[in-house]
C-alpha cells in the first residue's frame, strides 16, 4: 500500500554551538539566535530518513516535510537536507525555538496538516519524539489529537509493515527495552527516536530534483505566529563548575587502584 | 589529478536515488561561495529579476530563466573566515542603503589606531634596529602598556569610512538575499573536485563525493586561494608570463566575549605590528554586543620554521596592550584560513573558454591596503555585469567575449589601479624586515612608482638549527625533535618553551588548548565517511624533511608526526585552511608540492568568524 | 491553591513504579488538596481514590491510556495534574491534556509555589539551559522527571471510585524485546555509568588502532563493575556506518546532545574529548571521573571531580584485573 507520510520537523542550532539564554519580550530567546547555524532537528531528521526508507519500500508513497521556522533560515538548512532524500515541503514561516510553547506549536502544526485534508486510510504522520530545542515530547500527540488519530507511538525505533497492511512498531521504554505493538492499519502518528538508519550521504541530483518543488513551497510559506501560554520567571545556564582534581604522572596501576576503591565506596 | 588523489569519482551506493545518475545541466555554475561569488550572484540575480533580465532565456532549458547554481564546499554558507575591516566601497555600491544593523556582528568603523607592539617577553626575534627603536620609545617615556600608538596612519591603510564584519555572518546574509530571489541556488556541503575540461574549454564541473558531473555554459571560479578547481585550472592552462602564486599567509583569529570591564566602543579598530614576531601583523576590532575579533597573519616569508599561528595568537592576545581589554574574556569562536598575498603578481588568466576567475584566487587581494573582501566582491560584480551584457547581446561565453566584457572592466577599475600600486609593495620582505617595511612605505607613498626590488632568490625558511642558533644548541634541537617525534606532537611548543616564550597558562575560558579551540571555537566537524582530502603524494619524500613545516603550521593540529617519519593526517581536525600545501617544502614536479590538498567536506562549523 | 490530581499508572502485577511515589511527594510539597487517580492493571486496590482498570488498560497504548487519563482528570475536577514522566505517561498525557483544552509540560524537575502560583522548572536545549515558568491555562498537566523527588509514603485508598471508560483501539501490544546489547546498555538501576569516547578507536602510541582490545576492555569493565554503558555520538556514528568499530554500540547507548542524560550515582568517562554537547550527557551523574590524555580537556575540566591523565588502555587493563 502506498503511504502518504507527513513528517513534522523544525530547526535546531547546529549541535556544537554555544547557547546562552537572553530575555525576550514574551519568552526568553537565545543570544545571537539568528546567527547560529541551524540544522533540521536531529530526531526529526531520523524521522525523515525513516519516512524516505518506508516510501521507497512502498512505491507510490509520498513524503512531505512540514516545518515551522523562519523562512530564510529554513531555506538555508534545506539546501543540505534536500540533498539527502526526496520529499515535498510545506513551510510555515514563523519564529520557533526551545522556549516556544509545545502546546501551541502542536496546535499550529495540527491545523496546518488538517488544512491539507490528507486521506486518513493511508496517512502516517512522523516526527521526532522530542526535539533538541524544547525536548518536550508532546507536539506529536497534540498533532494527533487535532487530526483525530488515536494510534500514537512515542520513541519509535522501527516500523515493520506486515502483509495485509498491519504494521509492527518498536517503541523505547524503560530498562533499555523495546515495546512491540501491532497496529492494524493507518492512520497513525509515529514519533521517532533514532531509528536504525544512518544519515544518507548528500546527493546533488536529489537536491536539484527536490528544489523544483521546495523552492515554490518556500515562496508560498504561510506566516504562522505561535502564541505562548508560558510566563517565564527565569532562564539561565547552569552555574555548577566542579573543582577538578588532575592526576598526572601516576602509574596506570596506581590510578586503577584509586578508581577501584572509589567504585567500591 | 594524480593517482593518489582521493578526488576520483567515489563508488558510493545510492539506494535512495530517485533517478539514474546522469550529468546535470545548468547555465552558470559557480564554484565556492564567498564574497566574490556573493557579489556575482547579488548583481546577476538582480539583473535576472529585472525587466531586461526576464527576457533572457536559459540556453540549457529554453523557456526557463537561466539556471544559476553555486556549489560551496563548507557545510553552511556561514562558515567562512576572515578578519574583515573594510572600506566596503564596492559593497556599498551594491547596497547604497546598507545599515550595519542588518548583519549580525557588523559595525561602522568608529576609531582606528596603528599600534607598534614592543616585545614584553624578550623571546621574539627582533632585529637590532627594531630593538633600538623600541628601547628609544621606552626611554622617551612614550610607550604605554609596552606599545606605541603611531600618531599617523598612512592613507593607504585607512579604513575609517568602512565597516567591520564577521565574514560568516556577511556571507550568510548575502546568501539568504540571493536565495530569496529564487533566481539562484547555493548548495552547501558540495565540494567540487575539478573542472570538466574538453578541447581547451571548461564545460562544467565534477563534484567530489559521488563524482556527479554538472555541465554549464559558464563556470565561475571563486573557490578562494586554495580551491581545488582554481589550482587545476592553473595546472592545465598555466599562468601568465612571470606570474606566480608564491606569497602566502595563514590568518588566524579568535572571536572573544569581552569582559564587563572593557569599555571599548564598537567599531574600534587596531592594526598592529611588532609582536609576537616582527613579521607577524595583527588586528583587533570590536563588534557590537561587547564582542571582539583578534587575529594575526603568519606569512610565508617568515624565516622561522616554527610557524604555529595558534601559539603565536595566544601570545598576541596576552600582549599588555590588548590583554588589559581581553583579560577575563571568553572564547566564542576561532578559525583560520590561507591568504594569497601575491596579489596582481599571482593573478592567473582571468578568463578562458567557458570560464572566468573571480575573488582571492584571481589575485584580487591587496596586501598594501590589507584588504581583500571588498576587492573580491568587486570582481564578482564586474563579472556579473559582463554576464548581463553577454546575455543582452546574445553572445556565447567565449574567452574573447569574457575578456571584452569582464577583464576589460576589471582593468579599468580602481581595483587594477590599486593592485598595481601594491604589486611590489611587499617584495622587500623577501630580503629582510628593514627592506620590507621600507619597501611598503615607498610603494604606498609613491603610488607604486618605487619599491624595494625583489631578490633573485626568495627567502626560504631557515632550518631549526639555523633559526635557533643563538638560543638553542643544535643538540638540544635534535633532542626536542626526537622527543616530539616519539610523542607524535608538533615541535613548536617544545621549542618555544625552550627559547624563552612564557608558558601558556590555560584558563579553560580564553586561553585553551588548540584542541579545545577546535571544539569550543571552531566547532570543527567532519563526516566520517569522506575520504582524506589531504594526501601525501610520495611519502618517501618526507623522510629526510627536517622542518616539517606542514605539521608546524597546521591550524588544527590535523597533521602530526606519523609512522616512519611521514606526517599523519586526521580529517576530523582539519579546518581546510590549506596551509599544509604551500608550506610543503618537497615538490614532486616543479611547482607541485608533495601534499595534495583536495576538495572535501567538513571543517569549521562556526558562523562567527 | 488549585486542586491537584496525582495521576499514576500501575506496572505489571499492579505495583506502582518508584516514580509514582516521587510524584506524590512533589504534589504534597505544593500544599493544597491532593487527590490520586490510578489506571492500569490492578488499579482498583491501589492508592488512588479514583481508578480506571480492566483488560483494555492493562497494556500501555495511546488510545486507551489517553482515554483513561482524560476520564480521571475530568472526574477529579483538578486544575493541576502531576504525573511521573514514564514512557507510558509521556505517550498518553499530552494528548489527554489537548483533548481537555489544557496544556502539558514534560521533564519537569521541580514544582514550587511563588506568590500562590505554581511554577515548574525544567531544562531546555537538552539540559543546557534551565528555566522556571508558570501557566494560566488549566488543566495544567505536569510530568515529573523520575529521580527529582524522594518517594512519599502512601497507603491504599480508603474508598475508591472506579470510572467506566469504554474505548477501542486498533493497536495491540505484542511484547517486549531486549536489544542484542542486553545487559550492556544504559540501565537506570546501575550504580555506575561507563562512558566510552571516540578515542578508543583512534591510533594509539604505536601508531596503530587497537579496536578489538578496546572492545574487550570496555565490555570487561561493564561486566566486572555491573555498570551501565554509554557512549559519545561520534563513536556510535562510526559503528552505525558499517565500519567494524565496537559493533555492540548502538544509538541506545548514546548520551549527550542527541542521546540520553542518564541518572547514575557515579560516572567514569574514558577517551572522551568534547565540549558542551557531550557534557550534557552526564549532567545528572553525581560523582564523575575521567581518564584521558589531555590535562586541559574541556570535557573534564570543571565538569569532572577527578581527571586522570593517562592511557585508558593501560588503566582499564589494570582496573579490570582488580575487578576480577
Amino acid at each position: 500500500m502506498p503511504y502518504q507520510i507527513i513528517v513534522c520537523g523544525g530547526l535546531a542550532p547546529d549541535p556544537l554551538q554555544t547557547l546562552e539564554p537572553v530575555p525576550g519580550a514574551a519568552s526568553p530567546g537565545l543570544k545571537n539566535e539568528m546567527m547560529l547555524p541551524g540544522v533540521l532537528d536531529p530526531w526529526a531528521s531520523h524521522a525523515l530518513y525513516e519516512a524516505a526508507n518506508l516510501a521507497k519500500q512502498h512505491p507510490g508513497s509520498t513524503v512531505r516535510l512540514v516545518s515551522l521556522a523562519p523562512k530564510a533560515k529554513l531555506q538555508q538548512v534545506l539546501m543540505t537536507v534536500a540533498q539527502k532524500l526526496p520529499f515535498e515541503l510545506m513551510a510555515l514561516d514563523g519564529a520557533n525555538n526551545g522556549f516556544s510553547d509545545a502546546n501551541e506549536t502542536g496546535k499550529a502544526l495540527g491545523e496546518a496538516i488538517a488544512k491539507l485534508d490528507p486521506p486518513m486510510e493511508n496517512l502516517l504522520v512522523f516526527g521526532g519524539w522530542e526535539s533538541a530545542t524544547r525536548g518536550s515530547g508532546a507536539v506529536m500527540q497534540i498533532v494527533a489529537e487535532r487530526l483525530g488519530i488515536a494510534d500514537v507511538f512515542l520513541a519509535v525505533d522501527e516500523i515493520k509493515v506486515e502483509e495485509g497492511g498491519s504494521f509492527l512498531v518498536k517503541e523505547r521504554v524503560e530498562g533499555g527495552k523495546h515495546m512491540v505493538s501491532r497496529c492494524s492499519a493507518p492512520p497513525a502518528v509515529l514519533a521517532w527516536a533514532t531509528g536504525n538508519l544512518a544519515e544518507p550521504p548528500n546527493h546533488p541530483q536529489t537536491g536539484m530534483a527536490n528544489m523544483r518543488v521546495i523552492m515554490p513551497s518556500l515562496q508560498k510559506a504561510t506566516p504562522t505566529a505561535v502564541g505562548s501560554g508560558m510566563s517565564f520567571a527565569s532562564a539561565s545556564l547552569p552555574k555548577q563548575v566542579r573543582e577538578t582534581r588532575i592526576v598526572k604522572d601516576t602509574s596506570a596501576a596506581e590510578i586503577a587502584r584509586e578508581i577501584a576503591e572509589w567504585l567500591k565506596q | 589529478m594524480d593517482e593518489l588523489s582521493p578526488q576520483q569519482p567515489q563508488e558510493i551506493e545510492q539506494p535512495e536515488m530517485p533517478v539514474e545518475p546522469k550529468p546535470l545541466d545548468a547555465d552558470i555554475l559557480c564554484v565556492g561561495f564567498g564574497p566574490a561569488t556573493g557579489g556575482f550572484l547579488t548583481t546577476l540575480t538582480r539583473f535576472l529579476a529585472s525587466e531586461e533580465g526576464m527576457a533572457v532565456q536559459s540556453r540549457a532549458f529554453p523557456g526557463m530563466p537561466p539556471q544559476v547554481i553555486c556549489y560551496e564546499r563548507a557545510d553552511d554558507t556561514s562558515f567562512g573566515v576572515s578578519g574583515v575591516v573594510t572600506r566596503a566601497r564596492a559593497f556599498k555600491a551594491s547596497f547604497p542603503e546598507f545599515s550595519p544593523a542588518e548583519v549580525p556582528m557588523a559595525a561602522a568603523v568608529a576609531g582606528e589606531r596603528l599600534v607598534f607592539l614592543l616585545d614584553p617577553t624578550g623571546a621574539a626575534r627582533v632585529p637590532w634596529w627594531m630593538r633600538v627603536a623600541g628601547n628609544a620609545i621606552e626611554a622617551l617615556g612614550i610607550a604605554r602598556n609596552s606599545a606605541f600608538e603611531v600618531p599617523y596612519i598612512p592613507p593607504f591603510l585607512h579604513k575609517g569610512d568602512g565597516f567591520i564584519f564577521s565574514l560568516g555572518q556577511l556571507n550568510q546574509w548575502v546568501g539568504q538575499q540571493v536565495m530569496m530571489t529564487g533566481m539562484a541556488q547555493i548548495w552547501p556541503a558540495s565540494p567540487v573536485a575539478e573542472p570538466l575540461v574538453e578541447d581547451g574549454a571548461v564545460k562544467g564541473i565534477e563534484l567530489a563525493g559521488d563524482g556527479t558531473e554538472v555541465r554549464g555554459e559558464l563556470t565561475v571560479i571563486g573557490d578562494g586561494p586554495v580551491g581545488a578547481v582554481s589550482r587545476r585550472i592553473d595546472e592545465i592552462f598555466g599562468m601568465p608570463e612571470g606570474h606566480r602564486r608564491d606569497e602566502w599567509a595563514v590568518g588566524m583569529k579568535f572571536v572573544i566575549d569581552l569582559p564587563e570591564s572593557c569599555d571599548l566602543a564598537e567599531g574600534t579598530v587596531f592594526h598592529t605590528i611588532g609582536f609576537p614576531e616582527p613579521e607577524i601583523f595583527g588586528f583587533f576590532y570590536v563588534h557590537p554586543g561587547r564582542v571582539a575579533s583578534a587575529g594575526i597573519f603568519v606569512p610565508s616569508w617568515f624565516e622561522s620554521p616554527v610557524r604555529t599561528a595558534y601559539r603565536y595568537l595566544q601570545h598576541f592576545i596576552q600582549h599588555p596592550y590588548l590583554w588589559r581589554y581581553l583579560k577575563g574574556g571568553r572564547l566564542r569562536s576561532w578559525g583560520a584560513k590561507s591568504i594569497l598575498e601575491s596579489g596582481r603578481h599571482g593573478e592567473p588568466y582571468l578568463c578562458g573558454e567557458g570560464y572566468a576567475r573571480i575573488g582571492e584566487g584571481s589575485g584580487s587581494t591587496n596586501v598594501l591596503t590589507g584588504s581583500g573582501v571588498d576587492e573580491a566582491w568587486l570582481t564578482g560584480v564586474q563579472l556579473a555585469e559582463a554576464v548581463a551584457g553577454i546575455y543582452k547581446e546574445d553572445l556565447p561565453f567565449t574567452k574573447a567575449n569574457l575578456q571584452a566584457k569582464y577583464e576589460a572592466r576589471r582593468r579599468s577599475s580602481w581595483l587594477e589601479e590599486e593592485a598595481k600600486v601594491a604589486e611590489r609593495a611587499r617584495s622587500g620582505f623577501q630580503s629582510g624586515l628593514f627592506a620590507g617595511f621600507t619597501g611598503m612605505a615607498l610603494a604606498g607613498f609613491t603610488g607604486g612608482k618605487m619599491a624595494w626590488p625583489r631578490p633573485k632568490q626568495d627567502k626560504r625558511p631557515a632550518t631549526l638549527e639555523q633559526f635557533y642558533r643563538t638560543r638553542l644548541s643544535p643538540s638540544k634541537v635534535r633532542e626536542l625533535r626526537a622527543k616530539c617525534e616519539a610523542e607524535g606532537t608538533a615541535l613548536h611548543d617544545a621549542l618555544m618553551d625552550e627559547a624563552g616564550w612564557p608558558k601558556i597558562e590555560h584558563d579553560g575560558e580564553l586561553l585553551v588548548t588548540q584542541q579545545d579551540a577546535l571544539l569550543m571555537g571552531g566547532k570543527v566537524q567532519a563526516p566520517s565517511d569522506a575520504p582524506d582530502h589531504v594526501v601525501i603524494r610520495e611519502p618517501e619524500l618526507c623522510l629526510d624533511c627536517q622542518n616539517r613545516l606542514c605539521i608546524e603550521i597546521c591550524s588544527g593540529e590535523a597533521l602530526r608526526p606519523g609512522e616512519a617519519g611521514v606526517p599523519a593526517f586526521d580529517r576530523e581536525k582539519c579546518v581546510h585552511c590549506g596551509a599544509c600545501m604551500w608550506n610543503c617544502t618537497r615538490e614532486i614536479a616543479p611547482g607541485v608540492s608533495n601534499i595534495a590538498f583536495c576538495a572535501g567536506p567538513g571543517g569549521l562549523h562556526s558562523a562567527e568568524n | 491553591m488549585d486542586k491537584i490530581l496525582v495521576l499514576i499508572h500501575t506496572v505489571e502485577g499492579g505495583a506502582l513504579p518508584n516514580a509514582a511515589l516521587e510524584t506524590l511527594a512533589a504534589a504534597q510539597s505544593l500544599g493544597g488538596e491532593v487527590v490520586t487517580g490510578v489506571f492500569g492493571e490492578g488499579a482498583g486496590p491501589s492508592i488512588g481514590s479514583l481508578a480506571v482498570e480492566g483488560e483494555a488498560f492493562a497494556q500501555a497504548r495511546y488510545a486507551t491510556d489517553a482515554a483513561a487519563c482524560e476520564a480521571l482528570i475530568k472526574a477529579s475536577g483538578a486544575a493541576i495534574v502531576l504525573a511521573p514522566h514514564t514512557s507510558r505517561m509521556a505517550r498518553a498525557l499530552p494528548g489527554a491534556a489537548a483533548r481537555l483544552g489544557g496544556v502539558v509540560d514534560t521533564h519537569v524537575v521541580a514544582v514550587n509555589t511563588s506568590d500562590g502560583a505554581v511554577e515548574a522548572s525544567r531544562w531546555f536545549y537538552r539540559q543546557r539551559i534551565e528555566g522556571t515558568f508558570s501557566r494560566a491555562a488549566r488543566p495544567w498537566v505536569v510530568l515529573i522527571e523520575p529521580g527529582s523527588y524522594e518517594p512519599a509514603e502512601a497507603a491504599p485508598a480508603a474508598a475508591v471510585t472506579k470510572l467506566e471508560v469504554t474505548v477501542g483501539s486498533k493497536t495491540q501490544m505484542v511484547g517486549f524485546e531486549s536489544p542484542e546489547t542486553g545487559e550492556q546498555t544504559i540501565r537506570p538501576d546501575a550504580e555506575t555509568l561507563f562512558v566510552a569516547g571516540a578515542g578508543w578507536t583512534k591510533k594509539q602510541k604505536d601508531g596503530q588502532t587497537h579496536t578489538p582490545e578496546a572492545a574487550e576492555l570496555i565490555m570487561g569493565f561493564v561486566r566486572g563493575a555491573k555498570s551501565s554503558l554509554g557512549s559519545s555520538k561520534s563513536l556510535v556514528d562510526m559503528g552505525s556506518e558499517g565500519q567494524s568499530v565496537l559493533p555492540f554500540l548502538t544509538h541506545l547507548h548514546q548520551i549527550g546532545q542527541t542521546g540520553s542524560t542518564p541518572r547514575h550515582k557515579k560516572g567514569l568517562a574514558t577517551c572522551c574529548h568534547g565540549e558542551e554537547p557531550h557534557v550534557v550527557g552526564w549532567r545528572f551523574v553525581r560523582e564523575r571521573r575521567a581518564v584521558n590524555m589531555d590535562a586541559n580537556c574541556g570535557w573534564a575540566r570543571g565538569k569532572a571531580d577527578v581527571l586522570y591523565v593517562a592511557d585508558a588502555f593501560e588503566v582499564m587493563r589494570e582496573l579490570n584485573r582488580l575487578l576480577g
